[in-house]
């Protein structure tokens, strides 16, 4: 006889191990085992397809057959962490940058965390713009302590493929047959809000070094001086005016 | 057979409520019950591929119904949704992802998340599934068949209660469609739900498209079910689709109300009255005219059962 707690976590590992004689004994009919595969199917139905809604452009890179046997890998040995599926998949990218069987795509484990960027960015908390009324404050601010707060839907992602063309000419929208060198050089992007849809902005160098510093909580001349190693023309006005516009910068601490 | 009890220590229940014995709190009211509602009215659950059209035309429903978890993100389109549906319907939360059946303690982050969502939507009626889908940290994100034994049932109930405690107001539970029965049940799932009914004040939102799956891939008799149900606790209704899969029933919840469903539902409204009652369709969602329909079918039976119903 078992437990309550043993049948739930024996059944849950013949669902993940797709074995249903672990659990077959607990279950009356004859025809159990078809009986036991319909959960089996549910589950692994239901969870490939929430991966194949976050990350549609590795799905259509890789064809729908290679999607669905590398997601069946990852259901499980990542066994999803939340009740809320909208959260399942955090860690494709890390198991796709493993997976033997795509060794040969290099570009495609940051094609997926730029997927999953998108997906964080799309339900992240809202923000209102910087108010105007607090700009007197900034105009005064010592750039030596001051700190911006980014929007909480911005992400930022430094790639060495060109993964925002891999990312648009397989939009569903671009209708496109063209073909992306993956040895064209990488990609600095801001993954980022505007209403409510995600844009993905490319970035210099030196904007995305400002942005990541300050991001990570760095002083707007730390951040300054790292932009500048990377570009000795970075212009500071134009780019804080610009990102307060577009309610990348949101906030501030004297 | 009987579970072996050796080694399973009962849980202390907690409650708002003084009561020394487990038995005095057997037929206790929930403190919460009744304080909240959607109107006795058909609704239809709200999905995306529906948004722009529902905030356009603003079609003449009772009531909407959403996934709980669907809203759990921090902002964004969906939240922003919700609020404006929200201040012209009723809404409804129903959850798919809390798992009041598993062992062990609630997830406590999953809580917090249905807490703020009923603080920022403040619907009318809030509903989980009598089932179970996570053993620990790892999740089936599915709705699974519990054994219904005097153990499951203790492990319901203080889940059920620790939820209505947490958020102060009464949840209603779900029969769930089956594909299996356990061996070692103790009870029917009539006797159970009641049960759970009984000891938690919870309501009841009886699925009867459910009912009528359970019936055909388990035998299970729908007449005698709706009458070992507590009338009094039956606080809504879902009607939805299945498919046939060699001998059995799926319920899949992508196409229309089949037509021995809407007879048991005709059945159920004699016996619980107007109830609010969910037409559901989550694959191949069709156009909102069609979901439309079934719910007029269904308003169309609750004014022929009790022609003093709104």
């Amino acid at each position: 006889m078992h437990s309550l707690h043993e049948l739930q976590a024996t059944f849950a590992t013949a669902i993940l191990e797709r074995d249903s004689s672990r659990i077959d004994w607990s279950v009356g009919g004859d025809n159990r085992r078809d009986r036991l595969a319909i959960y089996i199917g549910n589950v692994y139905h239901n969870l490939r397809e929430a991966l194949r809604a976050v990350y549609p452009t590795v799905d259509r890179l890789v064809g729908q057959q290679f999607f669905d046997h590398a997601a069946n890998r990852y259901i499980r040995e990542n066994p999803s962490q939340s009740g809320d599926i909208q959260r399942f998949g955090d860690r494709f990218p890390d198991f796709l940058a493993n997976f033997h069987a795509a060794a040969s795509l290099g570009y495609l484990a940051d094609t997926a965390t730029l997927e999953w960027l998108v997906h964080e960015a799309f339900h992240a908390a809202d923000h209102a713009p910087l108010a105007f009324s607090q700009l007197t404050d900034l105009a005064g601010a010592a750039c030596t302590t001051l700190r911006f707060r980014l929007h909480p839907a911005c992400r930022l992602f430094a790639s060495s493929f060109p993964v925002l063309k891999i990312w648009q000419v397989n939009q569903p929208a671009a209708n496109s047959d063209e073909t992306v060198d993956a040895g064209a050089g990488g990609d600095w992007l801001l993954v980022h809000r505007i209403g409510f849809a995600v844009d993905i902005q490319p970035l210099h160098a030196a904007e995305f070094a400002m942005l990541d510093a300050l991001r990570g909580g760095r002083a707007v001349d730390d951040a300054y001086e790292l932009a500048l190693q990377q570009d000795p023309a970075f212009a500071l006005g134009p780019f804080i005016e610009r990102r307060i516009l577009d309610s990348t910068i949101v906030g501030f601490d004297l | 057979m009987r579970p072996n009890r050796d080694g399973f220590v009962m849980a202390i229940r907690h409650s708002g409520i003084d009561c020394t014995a487990d038995e005095e709190c057997q037929m206790r009211t929930t403190p919460f019950a009744a304080a909240h509602t959607v109107p006795a009215l058909p609704g239809i659950g709200l999905r995306p591929p529906h948004y722009q059209q529902i905030l356009q035309e603003q079609p003449r429903i009772g009531w909407f119904e959403v996934h709980s978890e669907n809203y759990f993100g921090a902002g964004g389109q969906p939240l922003h949704v919700l609020e404006r549906i929200r201040g012209t319907y009723p809404l409804s939360l129903h959850g798919v992802g809390l798992s009041l059946g598993s062992t062990g303690p609630l997830a406590k982050r999953h809580l917090q998340l249905l807490c703020d969502l009923i603080s920022r939507i403040e619907p009318g009626l809030v509903s989980e599934h009598l089932s179970w889908g996570r053993v620990g940290p790892r999740h089936l994100n599915d709705l699974l068949p519990l054994p219904y034994t005097e153990e499951a049932l203790d492990v319901v109930c203080d889940h059920i209660d620790e939820v209505q405690e947490r958020i102060r107001r009464q949840i209603l539970v779900e029969n769930i469609s089956s594909y299996i029965q356990f061996r070692h049940s103790t009870m029917p799932e009539a006797e159970f739900i009641a049960g759970v009914a009984r000891r938690t004040g919870c309501g009841i939102l009886l699925d009867v498209n459910n009912l009528y799956v359970n019936e055909a891939n388990h035998g299970l008799d729908p007449v005698s079910y709706l009458d070992a149900m507590p009338a009094g606790a039956i606080r809504e209704i879902h009607l939805a689709g299945h498919e046939q899969l060699g001998s059995l029933l799926i319920d899949t919840h992508g196409t229309r109300v089949a037509a021995p469903v809407w007879e048991l539902y005709a059945r159920a409204v004699d016996r619980f009255g107007p109830v609010p009652t969910l037409i559901e369709w989550d694959t191949d969602i069709p156009p909102l005219d069609v979901l439309l329909e079934e719910s007029d079918h269904a308003g169309d039976i609750m004014r022929a059962r009790h022609a003093f119903a709104s």
